[in-house]
């Protein structure tokens, strides 16, 4: 074994859109850090769908973003088409999205993550976490080499124990032809304790865009004018590009046909694949089976680069044997005559049950240990990001005997992902909607920046040259948003924003004012109950007069502050109320027991 | 913690009632109810009229204590009113419309505890308190919604949390491949919902009266035999009965049980025009005061007798009270005298009674509760004021989404509005969580990519 000099304070093991963030937060916070992944080529890499962005899920990259992540920024550089989901429904809700070119996003990713301070980039892959006592110390990999760190962070995606299906064709895998991690994998369920669960999910077939019909499609432009995604990639510069388009298209009753003909010999029917798959997102045989009245399911090609012929055919999603791919293509309008680059497929990976975890990622059973992405039971490149963000923020300041970073319900899409996972636990995949969110009216697109960088400027994300400016903004939005026609002239210095944007966010602020107080004032009760903190030493399932169920629960999720416990599914009010007195007496008590 | 709440803080059936009001906004929603101009000093009592509307709904004895010298350590307001289950509930409904809460069991206690105004010891008992609660609302929320009533509680709730995920799927929809809803059937789906609702929110006041008890007054001239027909209908002799006129010069209440059904009877002074002495005068206005908060009147004439000039002018009073009216002619053991001489008297019933033999009593009996019967026959009942109040926010929450749909609002902002009236029907139809929207939707349309 060879062991490794440097004392890392933070190791990220996985290379994914969470790893990425992880480990730039991290290093950003001072952190000596390390990311490990088995393959620097793959890293940052899209595996399903080109795009970044999509309903709430565009939101949360302008989350990232305000908070100094990189995938905005990314997205930005590697676009090749804009489109801004929502427009005809109310600014709330409206969400970037952004095709992508898929080798200019994770090549300028690893460009961003080699250009880090403090952090190192090593190709390995891990086997084990090493502890003492019961708290991490080190990453043993593949390699035989031991690197010693404080914290761990894990980002492994669909790589612990991961099975590719095709049709009744298993092959072990993470990605199609990519290596499974299931030596981690036992690690963490035998070694450390994490209940480990099983998750599916899957991907459709890429096809050479030689030989396609598009007079069959329906064209679907480029946003003219765009909005980039970043707050800080310059609008003007950004529109000069050249950008692609997309196409729809849709399934027949040929389509529906051949589904029928072969439910049986999908991965997913036919008996191979147990675990639970997302029930938004599901493949083609999924939609069929349930949906029968419907007879026609839009699909979208999306470019997958700029350098590439190959379409993603967003709809497609499928785990039937390679025969059944072909037809499926071959019966699609606009389709009849392309041919299949890669086949679709389901994958079936481990994952952890987030209910292990606090607030802030990391582990209630391996102080030290910190989870993100994929593993924590979500889908989607965003979700996973926000999550890597904040646990690389937290694991640097655990590192510093700094308090914990933790965003509110009301503060970020990222806030209302990490509290339902760690509060109520998933089921499937779990995937981010506004629907999800109940102050929807706050969190929107046009108010990120406002919302989340005072965080980013005091925890040091983000560069503080552009403090300023953000401060003029600011006070800009406060002057319209307090009377839409008051005196204000456009500010020299004030670019990324500009005054336009300020006016913008106010006459948004207007239209939701009565929502918007509405909002806040629900939010601000649930502040009151998120500050009440449940002391250390206190056992909340252990008082007396809770309902039988409330107290199993609480037992399970182990709730940090008074109002987590409050929204756990099934814990009543008057739980709640009891709580409350019990915390009380328990402070007073300690206080006399102190004091003597 | 910051809403203001309110409840009867002693028991019920007292003399006097004492009502608390407790937080922030105590003293402002005071002075919705009383003269605008009323100071009230911390610590003093203060006696002035509750105003409900344009009339006076009891005068009360209104002490203010200032945070945190008070019971809570928020501020509060205590009123002091005469012990009727009606004024008492019409308070707590008026303090309500203005922005107050019902209580929680033990909520006071929880607040006095939580601001350091309450021992340990103490704390111990407010828990069990706080228990009890616990369990009886869970056991509320199991099974004792029965009947009708948690039908058509389900109704509503299935009806909305399914509007909303059509709602919400549409703003979810990452294809932007759905039609839109129309606004004509929006509108037309919460119109359903708010006729269920307010079917429900009608039946408070009949659903309280089966709670608190139907009250009764029970007016006449003097010495019509008023008191006599209470004691009948008691079944003992509890009022003083003479035939000097004017015996009775306090109101006498009492309650009793008529098929099941708790009745409050108010045996009055007998009122006349000219009263004899103050003491009298002063039973006469509390007469009036029994009949303005009765929810039923019984006028009592001596069917022995013509109608005298006085029982005109009282029979006057009493149809501008507008409520509902039964007509007693006593003393049918004696020769009838003719048919009273009263305006529109044929179109109330009229029962013929006599209580020296007791004829006629089970058929007045039968017909007072006659209207509590038949709801209760039905299961559709409110009769808790957290409910009702809940309902009404409810319905006021989609009466704005009505309103926004009108103005072509979009999805989230209606959306807002039918979030919040789940929320407000919460403790009456059980949670319902964005979980439970997802749900609806993925079991309803194909989605995502």
């Amino acid at each position: 074994m060879f062991v490794c000099a440097n004392q890392y304070d933070v190791i990220v093991i996985g290379g994914g859109h969470a790893g990425c963030e992880a480990a730039l937060a991290a290093a950003k916070l001072g952190a000596k850090t390390l990311l490990l992944t088995q393959n620097l080529d793959t890293i940052a890499q899209m595996s399903c769908n080109p795009s970044i962005g999509g309903i709430a899920k565009g939101q949360i990259v302008r989350e990232i973003d305000a908070l100094g992540g990189a995938m905005g920024r990314v997205t930005d550089f590697s676009a090749l088409h804009y489109h801004m989901l929502n427009t005809g429904k109310g600014p709330a809700v409206h969400s970037p999205r952004v095709q992508c070119d898929k080798k200019v996003y994770q090549f300028t990713f690893k460009h961003f993550l080699e250009l880090q301070p403090n952090l190192d980039i090593m190709q390995d892959e891990a086997v084990k976490i090493t502890t003492s006592g019961n708290a991490v110390d080190g990453v043993l990999t593949l390699r035989d080499t031991l690197y010693k760190t404080k914290t761990v962070i894990l980002t492994t995606g669909t790589f612990l124990g991961g099975t590719i299906h095709i049709g009744t064709v298993m092959t072990p895998g993470g990605r199609y032809n990519d290596m499974p991690s299931n030596l981690l994998s036992k690690n963490l369920s035998e070694e450390l304790g994490l209940h480990l669960m099983r998750f599916k999910t899957g991907t459709p077939m890429r096809i050479n865009a030689r030989g396609l019909d598009y007079s069959k499609f329906r064209l679907q432009p480029s946003d003219n004018p765009l909005q980039p995604i970043s707050h800080f990639t310059d609008e003007c510069e950004q529109q000069n590009r050249k950008f692609l388009s997309c196409y729809i298209t849709h399934t027949t009753l040929a389509t529906d046909k051949i589904l029928r003909e072969n439910f049986q010999r999908s991965a997913m029917y036919g008996g191979n694949i147990h675990s639970q798959g997302p029930r938004y997102c599901p493949s083609v045989e999924d939609k069929i089976k349930k949906f029968p009245e419907v007879t026609s399911h839009p699909l979208f090609l999306e470019p997958e680069g700029a350098y590439t012929e190959e379409f993603y055919i967003q709809g497609f999603s499928t785990s039937m044997p390679e025969d059944v791919q072909r037809a499926l293509i071959a019966s699609v309008p606009g389709m009849e005559n392309a041919s299949i680059t890669r086949m679709g497929y389901a994958v079936e990976y481990d994952c952890s049950n987030p209910m292990d975890l606090y607030p802030q990622l990391e582990s209630k059973i391996v102080p030290g240990l910190f989870c993100a992405g994929q593993i924590n039971g979500t889908t989607g490149y965003e979700e996973a990001g926000g999550q890597g963000l904040i646990a690389g923020i937290n694991a640097a300041l655990k590192v510093q005997g700094k308090e914990p970073f933790v965003l509110h319900r009301d503060e970020a899409y990222i806030g209302v992902l990490i509290d339902d996972l760690v509060t109520k636990g998933v089921n499937e995949p779990y995937r981010m909607f506004t629907s999800r969110a109940e102050y929807r009216i706050l969190l929107r697109n046009d108010n990120a920046d406002l919302r989340l960088m005072p965080h980013a400027f005091r925890l040091g994300l983000l560069d503080k040259k552009y403090e300023p400016a953000f401060e003029k903004y600011r006070a800009l939005c406060n002057a319209l948003k307090a009377n839409l026609n008051a005196p204000v002239t456009d500010e020299p210095d004030l670019f990324p924003w500009s005054l336009e944007k300020a006016r913008k966010h106010a006459e948004i602020h207007h239209k939701y004012e009565g929502y918007y107080e509405r909002n806040k004032k629900d939010a601000e009760k649930l502040a009151e109950v998120d500050a009440i903190k449940i002391p250390e030493g206190f056992d909340p399932s252990s008082v007396r007069g809770l309902l039988f169920e409330s107290a199993q629960k609480l037992r399970e999720v182990k709730p940090q502050t008074l109002g987590q416990a409050s929204r756990i599914p099934g814990v009543t009010p008057s739980d709640i109320q009891l709580l409350a007195v019990h915390i009380e007496r328990f402070r007073r008590l300690k206080h006399v027991a102190d004091s003597h | 913690m910051n809403s203001t709440i309110c409840a009867l803080a002693s028991g019920q059936g007292g003399a006097v009632a004492l009502v608390r009001l407790s937080g922030p906004d105590a003293l402002v929603i005071t002075h919705t109810l009383i003269s605008k101009t009323q100071l009230l000093e911390p610590r003093r009592q203060t006696f002035c009229p509750i105003y409900d509307g344009k009339n006076v709904l009891d005068k009360a004895l209104i002490t203010y204590f200032k945070a945190p010298h008070s019971f809570t350590g928020e501020d509060v307001v205590e009123f002091a009113l005469h012990g009727s289950p009606y004024i008492v509930g019409r308070l707590l409904e008026l303090l309500c419309k203005v922005g107050a809460v019902p209580a929680k069991r033990g909520e006071f206690s929880q607040r006095a505890f939580l601001n350091g105004k309450m021992d340990l010891v103490e704390a111990q008992g407010l828990c069990d308190v706080i228990a009890a609660g616990n369990k009886a609302a869970h056991r509320l929320a199991m099974s004792s919604l029965d009947g009708k009533l948690s039908g058509k509680l389900t109704e509503i709730k299935t009806k909305l949390t399914e509007l909303l995920a059509q709602i919400e799927v549409r703003l979810d929809d990452v294809d932007e491949e759905m039609t839109p809803l129309s606004a004509d059937f929006i509108k037309q789906e919460i119109s359903a919902v708010l006729t269920h609702i307010k079917n429900l929110t009608d039946t408070f006041s009949v659903g309280r009266l089966i709670k608190d008890g139907l009250k009764v007054a029970i007016v006449g001239a003097p010495n019509s035999g008023k008191s006599s027909l209470l004691n009948a209908l008691v079944g003992f002799d509890r009022a003083i009965v003479t035939d000097v006129c004017g015996t009775t010069r306090d109101t006498v209440e009492e309650t009793l049980e008529v098929n099941g059904q708790k009745i409050i009877l108010t045996d009055t002074a007998g009122i006349r025009a000219h009263a004899l002495d103050v003491a009298e005068q002063e039973g006469m206005r509390r007469s009036k005061r029994a009949m303005g908060s009765a929810d039923v009147i019984l006028f009592v004439l001596d069917s022995s007798r013509a109608v005298t000039p006085e029982e005109k002018a009282l029979w006057a009073d009493i149809r501008k009270e507008n409520k509902r009216t039964l007509i007693v002619l006593n003393k049918s053991d004696k020769p009838v005298a003719s048919t009273p001489d009263l305006d529109n008297l044929p179109s109330y019933k009229q029962f013929t009674v006599s209580c020296k033999n007791g004829n006629g009593l089970d058929d007045l009996k039968n017909a007072l509760t006659a209207p509590l019967n038949d709801v209760e026959k039905d299961g559709l009942m409110i009769s808790n004021l957290r409910h009702y109040e809940e309902l009404l926010r409810a319905q006021t929450e989609l009466e704005s989404a009505q309103m926004q749909l009108t103005q072509n609002a979009g999805g989230e902002i209606y959306a807002e509005h039918l979030r919040g009236a789940l929320t407000h029907l919460k403790d009456l139809t059980g949670e319902v969580t964005p979980d439970d929207v997802l749900g609806v939707i993925f079991s309803k349309f194909c989605m995502g990519k």
